[in-house]
């Protein structure tokens, strides 16, 4: 520790976290998976914050044409974060379906679990707020949807949703929704740091003198997590920019013409699918908010208790879950056959089923 | 307000010189096609005479100017005589942008169909080239038993099977300086490769990086993995 520490304390605080050695010897590469996730929202932050520069949400669909054809590299900061997106939602399933996997939401880590849930909440609403930014034909028509349905609210919901929206969707609506998408994605930011705080009060620490430091043992393997991911964002950002986002989207919104095809981006359509699968706005309402509601119940839902064993079936029933939660997108995609309402309401069956009912009973079970 | 577009036969292709083109058209592929796919620039060149000649005439593409056509290869004195070339029906210069400057004229002309912007049509419909291609080549006359609506022509590509544009390439509708015969699939591949480029002007470029970055970041994780075994195995 030289001078300049003695200068700016907080260096010499920096130096003793990182070369305090305090952590397990054995680190899991997925473990910098919320390290990933702040990477990349801090990247997302500049993109967005580029793009933003030349958005103009008076001509949404005209400024993102323009920022795509006329702004100097306008295209690739585009391609950046709309891939980012895609990426970060990537990041955050995997790392619920991880804890959902290893039981790590269990105590003490339920703050955590939960703080991990609020994030992808946050991070759900300031993507569909992005999307619907790009004012393209699939975006008008969920922004129109939504509007309406929460104007059409009575009470407190309906003057919430007045107040959020504006009145009925038109040219000022996305001028305030863009002012909404930088400030929640803050809000994001806030909540990974909590979680980042609670992790760290909870997570297991070495026997002293058995524990490595950070630096240099954790960075190393930071970097390789880091070069991995990057490695799969280069594949998705250079060679397929637009994955996951309706190619509807491309063309520009006409009030008047409700084209084919036009659906979510792919990391909001398993919510989308339990909202078409229950009636109503406020069954559409309430399926979401009881879906994430559920999703952070769940270690209280989770009867083997703190240092209960872990079973193989009920194991088996969490992939269940995900392939239920990607039945639930691929059929809220394409909803053009006969059969995919009662797929819906199916696969929303079983998604709360196996939180309300499966879970409490096979973990008491399996805990025997 | 048709936009008419004849000097432009005069123009010599700027990439391809007098070479004619490959087949690209038994079996179809485009150059664009593909992850490490690039924009065949002598086929947009074509299929941009293409496009100013036939589609022009109904179709804008608001999303590019005549300075975009750099990228294809033609020179600032090039793009010059291809703008002055362009003229509305009153004389008067014509921009890329609707033929219509009425938006409700081409509606009630059309039978109530209002033709596309093309600028990103290549990235709105699914299959993108391919159906272009497709769409264009894919008249016929009706089987039997299909009720045709009025002032629409059977088109086995088109969702429906029944489409408001008429049939509008044709053998010879253009001829191009490079020499290769200009036959209606060779006029629609050609128009599907320029409609691809209009989509995505960068696809070319977004290859190139993408190629480098992959490799870069494939070397980068492998020196990662290497230094993180040694850093740990010296830590024991």
């Amino acid at each position: 520790m030289t001078t300049e520490t003695k200068q700016i304390p907080c260096l010499g605080a920096l130096c003793a976290c990182l070369c305090a050695p305090v952590h397990k010897p054995e680190g899991k590469y997925l473990d910098t998976l919320p390290g990933l996730t702040a990477i990349l929202l801090a990247f997302l932050t500049l993109s967005g914050l580029v793009l933003a520069v030349y958005y103009d949400p008076w001509h949404a669909f005209a400024s993102v044409g323009f920022i795509g054809h006329e702004v100097n590299n306008g295209w690739l900061v585009q391609a950046y974060h709309a891939t980012g997106a895609t990426a970060l939602f990537g990041l955050v399933y995997l790392y619920l379906f991880r804890a959902m996997l290893t039981r790590g939401y269990r105590a003490p880590g339920e703050l955590v679990w939960g703080l991990g849930v609020k994030l992808m909440a946050v991070l759900l609403l300031v993507g569909w707020l992005g999307f619907v930014l790009t004012g393209g034909a699939a975006a008008y028509w969920s922004l129109f949807k939504a509007s309406n349905g929460a104007l059409a609210l009575s009470g407190a919901a309906g003057a919430i949703g007045g107040w959020f929206f504006g009145g009925p969707a038109g040219s000022g609506t996305l001028a305030r929704l863009e002012l909404f998408h930088a400030v929640l994605a803050v809000g994001a930011m806030a909540v990974l740091w909590l979680l980042f705080a609670a992790r760290r009060a909870v997570v297991p620490r070495a026997e002293p003198g058995q524990g490595v430091a950070f630096f240099p043992y954790y960075l190393a393997q930071y970097l390789v997590a880091l070069a991995v991911f990057a490695l799969i964002f280069s594949v998705l950002a250079f060679f397929t920019p637009h994955l996951g986002q309706p190619a509807v989207n491309a063309l520009p919104a006409d009030p008047l013409t409700l084209p084919l095809g036009t659906v979510l981006p792919w990391y909001l359509l398993p919510l989308a699918g339990i909202a078409q699968a229950l009636p109503g706005i406020w069954g559409g309402i309430l399926g979401v908010v009881g879906a994430l509601a559920v999703l952070a119940a769940l270690p209280w839902l989770d009867r083997s208790g703190p240092a209960g064993a872990k079973g193989g079936l009920y194991c088996v029933f969490t992939w269940v879950l995900a392939a239920d939660v990607i039945g639930l997108g691929i059929t809220a995609a394409a909803r053009n056959y006969p059969q995919a309402s009662l797929l819906l309401v199916l696969f929303t069956f079983w998604y709360f089923f196996h939180f309300l009912v499966l879970t409490p009973f096979v973990t008491a079970i399996e805990a025997k | 307000m048709r936009r008419f577009f004849a000097p432009l036969l005069a123009l010599g292709l700027a990439v391809a010189g007098n070479a004619r083109a490959e087949d690209t058209l038994s079996p179809l592929h485009f150059q664009s096609d593909g992850p490490l796919g690039s924009i065949d620039k002598a086929a947009a060149q074509r299929g941009f005479l293409v496009y100013q000649t036939v589609c022009a005439a109904c179709h804008s593409a608001n999303a590019l100017h005549y300075r975009d056509l750099e990228a294809l290869g033609l020179t600032p004195d090039q793009m010059a005589g291809v703008a002055a070339g362009v003229k509305l029906a009153d004389g008067s210069a014509a921009t890329l942008d609707s033929p219509f400057k009425d938006p409700a004229m081409p509606a009630s002309a059309f039978g109530g169909a209002l033709p596309p912007d093309l600028s990103s049509i290549a990235a709105q419909r699914p299959g993108g080239a391919q159906y272009i291609y497709a769409l264009l080549t894919g008249y016929a006359t009706a089987p039997d038993g299909v009720t045709m609506l009025p002032g629409h022509f059977y088109n086995k590509a088109f969702p429906g099977e029944q489409v408001a544009m008429p049939p509008v390439l044709r053998d010879n509708a253009v001829t191009y300086a490079d020499g290769t015969a200009a036959t209606q699939s060779q006029e629609a591949a050609d128009v599907a490769e320029f409609l691809t480029w209009a989509a995505d002007p960068n696809l070319s470029t977004r290859h190139q990086i993408g190629l480098r970055a992959v490799i870069f970041f494939a070397f980068l994780g492998i020196v990662a993995v290497i230094s993180k075994r040694r850093i740990w195995r010296e830590g024991r």
